[in-house]
């Protein structure tokens, strides 16, 4: 029976949540249809938030800001991608492909910073917990931790204590200091990211999100992260 | 071939007539133009089509979330491919094919049958304007057509935004009562809006 998914979907669309998935039958599709049409004759309820069009906006630029053909930067900053288009099924409705195209890798530098907003990390239960003392983190320096719950890195720059969380945002392998003490990467994609948790480069299709930015205070010479308790 | 060249620089040939493609312009009189213009860059073909395929993909899946990711989605696919040349309709048209087979993608993934879909007589734009959604139209018409409790309760918990509670005070019912009044009311719309499809 899905008559209760189709009631949570409904009550998801009224509440403007994502649709959660679930196996829906034949028969429910007019329902759901229904709901769709009558949520978005809502008035005012179509347009896309300046926030979402300034955010995909600075997405895109990153993605094609980095296959150029080395060596011709183009006025303006704005670097254009072209990869051979054929083997897209949707441009065969389109008739002839141009030859015009380049082949480009993906991946690269992304000077803009991270695509999306840095979100802190804010667990239900949690408590300060000492991760390092003030004198082992410098000005200019990183340290590693593992609270069991949670793994990161503080650093300091500024004269301000801050710290990140030590997983990818891609698919969630345990990032590393890189030899110089300036970086993170990531194992898997070769995604790198600043100390501060902002996207320095990756090869992904799309941006995986900045490191989320853990709670963080000093207090007696202590260096403390607000943490969930470790499990076990 | 590194031609870095912009999306301007040439106009496109009709497919019919590209057999001298790369031959540049000399021949002109054979060829033809498939739209007056190009876009200048990928800024120019997303600022002409986002605001566009957005509405498009709210309507289809109705919460802003859902609608703002396949919107990254169709572009994210859609600007890597686009030849230097293609002419403002090609790209509309491109981008209307790739929104196709992303919302069919969405479907199958979220509920494993298609709910909506972009049809494929869909009308590309001819100018900037944006479609308009038939939505409230198509509302009106299937509220008008229901009972008095069951328009009622579906216009305040759908086009008013209230919540159960207080669409259940406005009606002078229990928030149980109102619950099983929405269910109900929404299959009846339901029919109604199939019956209205099948004619």
């Amino acid at each position: 029976m899905t008559a209760r998914q189709v009631r949570r979907f409904v009550d998801d669309l009224l509440r403007g949540r994502r649709a959660k998935p679930f196996r829906a039958e034949e028969t429910d599709l007019s329902e759901l249809r229904a709901a769709i049409m009558l949520r978005t004759a809502r008035p005012g309820s179509g347009a896309p938030s300046e926030e979402f069009l300034t955010g995909l906006h600075r997405r895109l630029a990153a993605e094609l800001s980095d296959t150029e053909s080395a060596g011709t930067p183009t006025p303006g900053g704005t670097r254009r991608r072209f990869i051979q288009g054929a083997s897209i099924a949707a441009a065969a409705t389109l008739g002839a492909i141009g030859e015009h195209a380049l082949a480009g890798n993906r991946g690269g530098d992304i000077s803009q910073g991270n695509p999306q907003g840095q979100a802190t990390l804010s667990p239900t239960v949690g408590a300060w917990r000492t991760v390092a003392a003030s004198a082992d983190v410098p000005e200019g320096g990183v340290r590693a931790f593992d609270l069991g719950s949670v793994t990161g890195f503080v650093h300091r720059g500024d004269g301000r204590v801050a710290a990140v969380s030590g997983t990818c945002t891609h698919q969630g392998c345990r990032l590393l200091l890189d030899a110089a003490g300036r970086r993170l990467d990531c194992p898997c994609h070769n995604t790198t990211f600043a100390v501060s948790g902002q996207l320095l480069s990756h090869q992904l299709p799309v941006a995986p999100k900045a490191l989320p930015q853990l709670a963080v205070r000093e207090v007696h010479d202590a260096i403390q992260i607000y943490a969930p308790p470790t499990p076990g | 071939m590194a031609r870095s060249l912009g999306w301007a620089r040439e106009r496109r040939l009709a497919p019919a007539t590209t057999a001298n493609e790369g031959g540049g312009s000399s021949d002109a009189s054979r060829l033809r133009l498939v739209s007056d213009k190009a876009y200048a860059d990928w800024e120019a073909v997303y600022r002409d089509n986002v605001d566009r395929i957005y509405r498009l993909m709210f309507v289809k899946v109705g919460n802003r979330a859902d609608a703002e990711d396949l919107t990254a989605e169709v572009f994210l696919a859609a600007l890597g491919p686009l030849r230097v040349s293609a002419s403002v309709g090609e790209v509309r048209a491109y981008l209307l094919a790739t929104a196709r087979t992303v919302l069919a993608g969405y479907w199958r993934r979220t509920l494993g049958r298609p709910v909506t879909w972009i049809e494929q007589d869909y009308p590309a734009p001819a100018d900037g304007a944006a479609t308009a959604s038939d939505a409230p139209a198509r509302a009106e018409a299937v509220l008008a057509a229901l009972p008095e409790q069951y328009r009622r309760i579906l216009r305040l918990r759908f086009l008013d935004s209230c919540s159960l509670k207080e669409a259940a005070a406005e009606l002078g019912v229990s928030v149980a009562n109102a619950k099983v009044l929405q269910h109900r009311a929404l299959r009846r719309a339901a029919q109604l809006c199939e019956e209205e499809q099948g004619r």
